[in-house]
This record gives C-alpha cells, sequence and structure tokens, in this order.
C-alpha cells in the first residue's frame, strides 16, 4: 500500500475519532432527554435529529456551507472549518449524530427509571444519581451508540466532500480516495481501499453488537 | 400522620383521607386497588392532583399551599417490593448509598446490619443473592438512610410463602429496633397485624374500614394467611423452658430455641392447633392450657371460628375483666378453629368460660 492510502487511512481515523467525540456529549444529554421526557416536543426533536439519516448526504453538506460559509451565522462569527480538517470532523459529527442519539436513547430507556427515584430518596441529587446510577447502567449501550457513530463517521464521504473539500494529506479520507481512484481508473488501489474499509466496517458493526447483546443482558 | 390524597389512575381514582397517631400504619388491600400509587404519593414518586400529606408534623405536599417537597429531601426510606437494589454495585455498596446521598452516620448503618444479619453479604453482588436476602438488604439500605418516615411496599410479597415466613422476623426486629413511624403496604393480614398498630384498608382507592389490625381485618382476610393468632409479649427463659408474657398476667410457653431472656418476642399460632375445652383438662402433655372467656363465634360453613379472651393469673374473668372494661379490653385474645358440631354438642355460646389448650411447639417464633 503506497502513501497516498496510509494518509488517508490516518486522517480517516483521525477525523472519526475526533467526530465521535465531538458528538458523544451532546448527543447522549439529547438521548438522555428523549428516554425521560413527557414534553410534547419529544416527537419533534426526535424527528430532528434523525433528519441526517434519510436526506443526502449532499444536502446536508449543503446546509453546513450555508452555516460555515463566509456569509453564514457561524463563518462570520469566526468559525472558520471550510475546506480543513476540522471541517471534515464537523461534517462526520452531523453525520454521525442521529446514530449515537438513538443508540444513547435506547440504552437510557433500559435503565429502569424507579432506580433513578431510588437514588433519589436516598438524599442523592440528580447529578449524582446520573454519574452512579444511570451512566454506569447505561454504559455498554453507549459505548455500542458511539462504536456505531465512529463507524458512521469513518465512511462518511457526500457531507465531507463539500464541507472539507479532497485535499490529498490534509481531508482526504479513504472514502474520498477511493472515489477519486475509480474517477481516474486506479481500480486495484480503490479494490485495496474497499476491502481495507470492509474489514474496519466489519470489526465496528461486530464489536458494536457485542456491546448491545451484553447491555441487553445486563439490562434484563 | 396526615394524608390527604387525590390522584386519578386509568381505572379509578385513588381517594384517600387518613389522620391517625399511630406509629406503625398498614395499608391493606387486594391487588390494584390503589396501595402502591398512595405510597408512592407520600415519597414523591407521583404526584397527586391534590391533597396535602404531613408525616412526623413535616408538610412534604400541599398543593393549596403550593409545596412539593423534592423527593432527596423528604427523608422517607422507602422499600418497595421488588427491592429495587443497584444492580451493578454491592450489597455493602447499596446499603452505604444514602451516605453518598445524606451522609448519614456510621451508626445507622452499624444497626441495620447487626439487626438484618447482613454482615456475611456485604462482599456479595446483589446479582447473586437470593430474594430473601435482596430484601433484607433493601430494608437494610432504607433504615441505614435515617430516613424520617419507613415506607414498606409489600416487602415480602415477591417472597413465596415459606421464606415470607422466615424473613418477616428480621422485619418485625427491624421496625422495632429502630422506631420509626412506618407506612405499611400489604395485602397479607398476619404481616400487617404483626408489624402496624392501625390499618386501612383500601378498595379501588377508597378507604372502606379503618382501626386497630386484629379487629379491622376479618375473618375473611384472615382465612388463607398463616397465623390467625400472633402472640406479642416479652421473653422469659427460665430453666424449666421458655415462657412469653403476654400482659394481663397471661404467660404462654413457646419454644426455647433462639430465645433471649427479656428481649421482645412475636410469636405465631394457628387456630386450628388450639383446643378448646368445657373444663380444666388434666393429664395432657400439652404445656399451654389457658383459661379463657367466649367473646364471639363467626361461622363459616361447617366451620367455627371463635375468639375468646384469655383470663390472666388470679383474674376472675366475668366480674374483673368484664367484656367492656379496659382489663379487657388489653386482655390478649386467642382464635379458635371447631366446628358446628363440637360447639353444639359442647354448648359453647358467647360469654362461655373455657380452657385453650395447645402445644409448646404450635407457637412459631416469628421475630
Amino acid at each position: 500500500m503506497d502513501a497516498a492510502v496510509w494518509s488517508a487511512f490516518a486522517i480517516s481515523a483521525q477525523v472519526a475519532v475526533g467526530a465521535t467525540l465531538a458528538c458523544a456529549v451532546p448527543a447522549t444529554l439529547v438521548g438522555y432527554w428523549l428516554a425521560r421526557t413527557r414534553s410534547a416536543w419529544r416527537g419533534v426533536v426526535d424527528t430532528c435529529c434523525a433528519l441526517p439519516l434519510v436526506l443526502p448526504p449532499t444536502a446536508v453538506g449543503f446546509l453546513l456551507l450555508a452555516l460555515l460559509g463566509v456569509d453564514g451565522p457561524l463563518g462570520r462569527a469566526g468559525f472558520d472549518v471550510l475546506l480543513t480538517r476540522g471541517g471534515a470532523v464537523v461534517a462526520s459529527a452531523v453525520m454521525a449524530f442521529p446514530l449515537v442519539v438513538r443508540g444513547a436513547k435506547n440504552a437510557f430507556e433500559s435503565v429502569e427509571p424507579r432506580l433513578e427515584r431510588m437514588g433519589e430518596s436516598l438524599g442523592m441529587s440528580r447529578a449524582l444519581v446520573a454519574r452512579s446510577i444511570t451512566l454506569p447502567l447505561a454504559r455498554r449501550g453507549l459505548l455500542a451508540a458511539l462504536v456505531l457513530g465512529f463507524g458512521r463517521a469513518l465512511g462518511e464521504f457526500g457531507a465531507t466532500l463539500l464541507v472539507a473539500g479532497n485535499l490529498p494529506g490534509e481531508t482526504q479520507t479513504m472514502a474520498l480516495l477511493i472515489w477519486e481512484d475509480i474517477q481516474l481508473g486506479r481500480d486495484d488501489r480503490a479494490l485495496t481501499l474497499v476491502g481495507l474499509t470492509a474489514v474496519l466496517a466489519f470489526a465496528v458493526l461486530f464489536f458494536a453488537d457485542r456491546l448491545t447483546r451484553r447491555h441487553a443482558e445486563e439490562a434484563r | 400522620m396526615k394524608c390527604r390524597v387525590r390522584l386519578p389512575l386509568a381505572d379509578f381514582a385513588v381517594d384517600v383521607d387518613v389522620e391517625t397517631s399511630a406509629r406503625a400504619v398498614g395499608v391493606f388491600g387486594a391487588s390494584g386497588a390503589g396501595k402502591t400509587s398512595l405510597l408512592e404519593c407520600v415519597a414523591g414518586w407521583r404526584r397527586p392532583a391534590s391533597g396535602r400529606v404531613e408525616v412526623n408534623g413535616r408538610v412534604l405536599f400541599d398543593d393549596a399551599a403550593r409545596v412539593d417537597v423534592p423527593r432527596a429531601d423528604r427523608g422517607v426510606g422507602y422499600v418497595p417490593q421488588d427491592g429495587l437494589l443497584f444492580p451493578h454495585w454491592t450489597v455493602e455498596r447499596n446499603l452505604r448509598a444514602a451516605a453518598r446521598g445524606r451522609g448519614v452516620p456510621e451508626d445507622a448503618l452499624a444497626t441495620a446490619i447487626e439487626v438484618l444479619e447482613l454482615a456475611p453479604l456485604l462482599a456479595r453482588d446483589v446479582a447473586t443473592c437470593s430474594g430473601g436476602e435482596r430484601q433484607r438488604v433493601a430494608l437494610g439500605r432504607a433504615l441505614a438512610s435515617k430516613p424520617d418516615v419507613l415506607l414498606l411496599d409489600e416487602p415480602l410479597g415477591a417472597l413465596d410463602r415459606p421464606l415470607r415466613r422466615r424473613v418477616l422476623p428480621y422485619l418485625v426486629r427491624a421496625t422495632r429496633a429502630f422506631d420509626l413511624p412506618l407506612l405499611f403496604v400489604s395485602h397479607d393480614a398476619t404481616e400487617v397485624q404483626a408489624v402496624c398498630d392501625h390499618v386501612v384498608v383500601l378498595e379501588r382507592g377508597r378507604v372502606v374500614a379503618e382501626g386497630d389490625p386484629a379487629s379491622v381485618l376479618g375473618a375473611a382476610e384472615r382465612a388463607g394467611t398463616d397465623f390467625e393468632n400472633l402472640l406479642s409479649g416479652t421473653v422469659r427463659v427460665g430453666e424449666d423452658g421458655c415462657a412469653l408474657e403476654l400482659g394481663g398476667g397471661v404467660r404462654v410457653e413457646v419454644p426455647a430455641r433462639d430465645a433471649i431472656d427479656g428481649a421482645p418476642g412475636l410469636y405465631g399460632l394457628r387456630a386450628d392447633d388450639v383446643l378448646l375445652a368445657r373444663e380444666a383438662p388434666r393429664g395432657l402433655s400439652a404445656r399451654n392450657v389457658l383459661e379463657a372467656v367466649v367473646e364471639a363465634l363467626d361461622a363459616d360453613g361447617q366451620d367455627v371460628l371463635a375468639t375468646a379472651r384469655l383470663v390472666g393469673a388470679g383474674d376472675p374473668a366475668e366480674d374483673v375483666a368484664g367484656p367492656n372494661t379496659d382489663a379487657s379490653q388489653r386482655a390478649p385474645r386467642l382464635r379458635a378453629s371447631l366446628t358446628a358440631a363440637s360447639v353444639r354438642e359442647l354448648g359453647i355460646a358467647a360469654g362461655a368460660r373455657v380452657f385453650l389448650v395447645f402445644k409448646t411447639q404450635s407457637c412459631h417464633r416469628l421475630g
């Protein structure tokens, strides 16, 4: 494998890790809120969070361009990440966000809410209940959600291309390199990259599935 | 305890208004009568549509005054039917849960561990504990939180009958050791009588009876429970055996095993194990022959449940402790199961002087 493949692999890994970390806290909070709230807004928020799953990635990328561009609200506020690796992280995080929210919501829903009430009845604050009861009991499900989000970010293409471009050594991920190789007729290297990404995707899904099963067994 | 609660449920509304100075209040009723919902209102797990909850002189909820004390500040020790132990913690960490929240002193924890005999379980994961052990841990956790009031929601309900029999003594001992105001939900009349000194009977969310457990929980509810008679008193261990002083000069011989001289004791006795004689029997192996006056005969088909007031040593029954005197109100009572034919042939009627006979081994220690 040549240097371009290793470079794309390293950038993909960095972007996927960054995207997973970026969406971990907000997606966990939103997942918890969705699992516990009785608000009338629950359905609307749940649907909005799932939108990146069904919208074409190019549409999401276009919306991100509108937000992050020089005329966009975030661009004007000095958040300049277009055509950078940070932009790739942002695009991947947005695409991974729905999967992490879904997984987190399922993980929290599997934690018996009465255990939280019992913690409060024993004098614990809500923050202490969340830290010492809810999060530990949901941890495997949360980890599975983050692993799935990592996998989604690893394979992200459309939104990343629009926001971060395809700059070798800077924003060129494996997905983008496969696309470029096919465009330029470098089928052998494209096949190698496809094999590599398939192995990674299998490992991620297998790991996430094992975590989810163990979480379900614990919750029973 | 003052509890006025209105809480609409799917099929009916819990509409309760109870005010009592009793320390241990039982809430008795069939499944689905609204007992748990009432308890959850006191614990702050449910918000009543309206009402006022006052425990120990402290208002926990009052919709008119817009008072709704947060769960963490209510000072309740809650034991639900399933124990609700934290599954990812050991027994000891569960017991110390309140210390993380309220910072309770170690002595409450130490007392709970001692009274409930939890020391051998401390290092175990709760997943490895049996049903009875889990309930003891749940009770210990509630007591170790040094609550202002103890809420017990059918704490033995998830256990089978033999296991309930083994765990009930712990429950009785613990509630006595901590001497806390208590709200005890159960559909088992024996448990309510063992633990409570006042009972409220709920039916579809409404109070249908209230008062002293022995008188309120009638024969219908008592049928099918473990013991019709609960003997509560002070244990006296001597060279010639072990006795339970019931008060009013009445002593009952009980098994000596595990008995501690001077300790409070609670024993169960089945009505089927009590014989009834018109004259003082002689030459019997049974150690308990107690003089009594029949107060009531409740017929149920061919069976009759006789309730008799025991007469203490030197107490000439009718003359000194007549049916309406204070002494007679305080006198212990026993129930004996007879056939209608026996009642007829012996000529037993209310007011008749009789002798109640039962073996020492028929008394089963509950606490």
